[in-house]
């Protein structure tokens, strides 16, 4: 008897302790699974179908066409000195669009995503 | 102690099935040597009906280049926002990224269907240059790209 108390006291512990911190994040006051699994399809009727988009698959314009890393013009972040590296400058001083980076924030809670345990990311 | 018993099963049985709504999900995208600087990517999901559901991982930190993800640009609006705390570092040619995430369970076998898209600097862009479905029985299979991306798998 005291076997099985110590499994289902072990095991209680166990999945409060993972299961908590999952629940939270299901109920999470603006987006989680269950509002997102329901919402999809109240939402669908807003969002673009990406089925109807009429695209061939080819985008016939160069990246420089459309922006210059060499002339940055664009006016959403000032402060960009150097176009020529990639993805070494953080966010704008000013303007912070960029996205936060992988690790400095939770994932969104866009329904996607389990837990809100941060993503693993190797290149080789 | 019954009554203990009772509660202690009851609260591990109730505690077991949240475990199992999500699981760790690797994608492998590995890109062709197509001889260009590294390639943003954006993975995204959309449901049954095509609409964008959310993004999974974007590859590429300088959001002014995001329009050249046309698809997800047009789903999204730009929004960087959408890859708040799932973007990394633009992927180079012939390299191979591997993302793990914690995704929902809901996700598969339910109609979502797994889209990249994909552009490189001075190079084509690549819209929906991957799509797909997600089902248990597809993990584990590689789909090739049209342009940037060789192989793509999830397990």
């Amino acid at each position: 008897m005291k076997k099985i108390l110590t499994l289902l006291v072990a095991s209680t512990a166990l999945t409060v302790a993972i299961g908590v911190p999952a629940w939270s994040a299901m109920h999470a006051p603006t987006d989680g699974v269950l509002r997102s699994v329901a919402a999809l399809f109240d939402d669908s009727a807003q969002t673009m179908s990406l089925a109807q988009a009429g695209d061939d698959g080819d985008d016939d314009n160069h990246w420089q066409e459309r922006t210059s890393r060499g002339h940055d013009d664009d006016d959403d972040c000032g402060n960009f000195e150097d176009d020529d590296d990639d993805d070494d400058d953080d966010d704008c001083r000013n303007g912070t669009r960029n996205p936060k980076p992988a690790g400095t924030v939770a994932p969104p809670q866009n329904g996607l995503f389990g837990n809100g345990a941060p993503p693993q990311v190797q290149v080789n | 102690m019954k009554s203990l018993l009772a509660t202690l099963a009851l609260t591990t049985a109730l505690t077991f099935p949240g475990l199992a709504m999500a699981r760790p999900v690797t994608l492998t995208t590995t890109l062709n040597s197509y001889g260009g600087d590294g390639a943003y990517l954006a993975l995204y999901v959309t449901d049954a009906s095509g609409a964008y559901v959310g993004s999974l991982w974007m590859a590429g930190g300088k959001s002014k280049y995001y329009e050249h993800l046309s698809d997800w640009y047009r789903a999204t609006g730009g929004d960087a926002g959408q890859v708040n705390g799932i973007t990394g570092a633009s992927v180079g040619a012939g390299r191979t990224l591997e993302i793990t995430l914690d995704l929902a369970d809901a996700l598969f076998d339910a109609g979502y269907t797994l889209h990249i898209d994909a552009a490189a600097e001075d190079m084509r862009d690549s819209p929906n240059e991957v799509a797909v479905p997600l089902t248990n029985g597809g993990t584990g299979s590689p789909v090739a790209g049209r342009r940037y991306i060789a192989s793509f798998t999830y397990n």
